[in-house]
């Protein structure tokens, strides 16, 4: 590696599996710093594992995950992760500022109880993502977007310089699609790098500096352009994507 | 005033009653305080576990002691019995789960039923050794509470809330989002494991009052009660210690006025309370919700009062949509709303569309004789068609109205030989 700057993640060689198959072989990726990097693959070809693995979750049988240079095991609260929306409680007895403060949780040792700085930075992050009129609601009485929203916040909050996303936009509408994009683009520009799992290949041309295409190999990672070519896609999609044949000529990216 | 002091202050003079309430309400605040987190993480079938897993361990203390040192219902000893009986329990859950393709509601019952069943045995075998009475364990004596029992709960209590208080964001956010939690490096397998530590504990002290049965309850029902009225977590727990108080103090009164099974009465009452929060919390309950939806105007409605305005014209009396609008009985509620929505302006001569209700209602109208068309043309009777479609008008999203148009190859008008109204790009400009 001749790149000027310590990558953000660093996957060298990274094999895991569950049983005897493997969930992700061979796969190795360096994502530069500000970046919006996409990844896209059918269901079951590895993204979520590839997330839990960048978050230190899962034991890889070979090879290993670098965060800013460190080994993951050690870089505990670098990453931030923005969980799918289908993987949490909305009735949880929980208000949108205690969301966002939940993020200031791992600078604050567990004798002392949060400060006013602490509740400062978490509604300067929900401000961020405009939904500091909200932090009072409780988190189930938003509307889709808006509960994504906090929970970027959160992650902001944080202050790590990595964010993982697990299919923000899924299940929300196009105008809401575009408000999240939006506050992705500005914590791009705020210095953060961020890694989305996605699953619309329509629109991931236009969202994403960067692409990983996944179905347990790494298929291709680069430009969208370079990965939305016709004949990875129908290898990876099996020919089940006859539509996206007009997205990789025609108009991708 | 003779009356009232005979029911309210006799029974506090008396020596079991204040023993009773003291020892329920410092068992029941600490219970109902670790209940939110077990209402929250949906662990109740656990609790329920924990309190049958014990009597094992309450029998294996004893034997132990009464063995080995000869003391007689060594209280330490069954305490710490039970606990290692409830870890066990525990583990053997997990593990079991975790090997084999059963799941874990299933190995929950499983473990807990067997391990109870071991603890009856052991009781009944050494019947000459161990004073245990079974039914006292399963039913639970509140009225009786021993001082050693009262002990117990006077050390548990602070124990668990000093812990519950000062790990509470590592208890909401491992509640909440484990997988954060783990992310930001908090130990989230201690943290459960701490959690089933405090369940047992509670469960522990109190069964000596409620029984193993309802202890259970008296973990969950104030919980959930508290549940139905709070969005935030340090509210819910202290409320749902209030629920529990009151669930003592007024079960306690209750099993006096009745003279009624002590642990029965603060159940009852505990539920009695969750029944009627059920039914009036402001938000969540069931009168709330029944209003809510009475108060809703239905889409259809207010969709057949704008067609009707627009077929009539400009300036349609009340009369003419009583004719026209099936549920005369939502109209006028309807009205109100669409006039605040903008859709409506009520003037002299009665109802007139606004520049909003006319694109609207030409979108209604639109479907309706798009509708109509469809149905002529799969062989539906002349007569049916305008009743048919009429129900089938509401039918517009995804893109309905826009294939039935495409498929229909574009009409210009329908069976009756009116003009469809053409289709509106976003809803912004009428076409």
């Amino acid at each position: 590696m001749t790149t000027e700057q310590t990558p953000a993640i660093e996957v060298r060689h990274l094999t895991v599996s569950y049983g005897e198959r493997p969930a992700l072989l061979d796969v190795s990726v360096t994502i530069e710093p500000d970046q919006l990097v996409g990844v896209i693959g059918p269901n079951g070809s590895g993204k979520s594992t590839l997330i839990k693995a960048i978050l230190g979750f899962v034991r890889p049988d070979v090879g290993e995950v670098l965060i800013a240079g460190q080994n993951v095991d050690r870089a505990k609260g670098l990453v931030a992760y923005v969980p799918q929306r289908g993987a949490v409680d909305w009735d949880f007895p929980i208000t949108v500022r205690e969301v966002a403060l939940m993020g200031r949780y791992q600078q604050v040792p567990w004798y002392r109880s949060l400060r006013k700085i602490d509740r400062e930075a978490a509604l300067e992050a929900l401000d961020m993502v405009r939904m500091s009129d909200f932090a009072d609601r409780q988190i189930g009485q938003l509307s889709g977007g808006q509960q994504q929203r906090v929970f970027l916040a959160r992650a902001l909050a944080q202050g790590a310089d990595i964010l993982l996303l697990d299919e923000p936009f899924a299940g929300v509408d196009a105008a809401t699609e575009r408000a999240i994009l939006e506050v992705l683009e500005r914590a791009k520009s705020a210095g953060k790098t961020l890694v989305v799992v996605h699953h619309d290949l329509t629109t991931a041309a236009e969202y994403f500096d960067k692409l990983i295409l996944l179905k347990q190999r790494l298929y291709a990672y680069g430009p969208p352009r370079a990965v939305l070519q016709e004949e990875l896609l129908s290898q990876v999609y099996e020919g089940r994507l006859r539509v996206f044949a007009d997205l990789a000529t025609g108009k991708g990216a | 005033m003779d009356f009232l002091q005979q029911i309210f202050w006799a029974p506090l003079t008396e020596t079991y009653f204040q023993k009773a309430l003291i020892g329920g309400c410092i068992v029941a605040v600490v219970a109902a305080v670790v209940g939110c987190l077990v209402v929250l993480r949906r662990m109740a079938f656990l609790g329920d576990a924990l309190s049958h897993a014990m009597i094992a361990g309450v029998a294996g203390g004893y034997l132990v002691m009464k063995l080995l040192f000869g003391l007689e219902a060594h209280a330490p000893g069954m305490l710490l019995g039970s606990l290692l009986a409830a870890v066990l329990t525990v583990a053997l859950i997990g593990f079991v789960s975790r090997i084999s393709r059963v799941k874990e509601d299933t190995a929950i019952g499983i473990m807990y039923t067997g391990i109870f069943a071991l603890g009856v045995v052991v009781v009944s075998v050494f019947r000459h050794f161990i004073h245990i009475d079974l039914m006292h364990f399963i039913m639970g004596d509140i009225l009786g509470v021993a001082d050693s029992d009262l002990w117990v709960s006077a050390f548990v209590a602070p124990l668990v809330l000093s812990l519950l208080i000062l790990f509470y964001r590592h208890f909401q956010l491992s509640t909440f989002d484990p997988v954060m939690a783990a992310s930001i490096g908090l130990p989230v397998l201690l943290i459960d494991y701490l959690l089933t530590t405090c369940v047992s504990l509670v469960v522990v002290s109190a069964v000596s009052m409620v029984g193993v049965i309802l202890v259970v309850g008296l973990l969950i029902t104030p919980a959930a009660t508290a549940y139905l009225l709070c969005d935030r977590l340090d509210r819910m727990m202290l409320l749902a210690a209030l629920f529990g108080v009151t669930s003592v103090v007024g079960g306690l009164y209750l099993c006096v006025w009745l003279d009624s099974a002590g642990g029965g009465a603060i159940m009852l009452f505990c539920t009695l309370q969750f029944l009627v929060v059920l039914t009036v919390a402001p938000r969540y309950g069931l009168l709330a919700r029944w209003l809510r939806l009475r108060r809703l105007v239905p889409q259809q409605v207010v969709e057949d009062v704008l067609t009707t305005i627009l077929r009539h014209g400009n300036g349609a009396p009340l009369t003419v949509l009583r004719q026209h609008v099936p549920q005369v009985a939502s109209l006028p509620r309807a009205l109100r709303q669409m006039t605040q929505d903008g859709l409506v302006q009520a003037a002299e001569d009665g109802y007139r569309l606004t520049e909003i209700g006319q694109r609207e209602a030409a979108k209604v109208l639109r479907a309706h004789r798009l509708w109509e068309t469809y149905l002529e043309s799969i062989g539906t009777p002349q007569e049916d068609l305008h009743a048919t479609a009429h129900q089938l008008e509401h039918l517009r999203a995804g893109g309905t109205v826009d294939y039935l148009d495409e498929k229909l190859g574009q009409p210009r008008l329908d069976p009756h030989g009116k003009k469809i109204p053409p289709r509106t790009k976003n809803g912004n400009d009428q076409g």
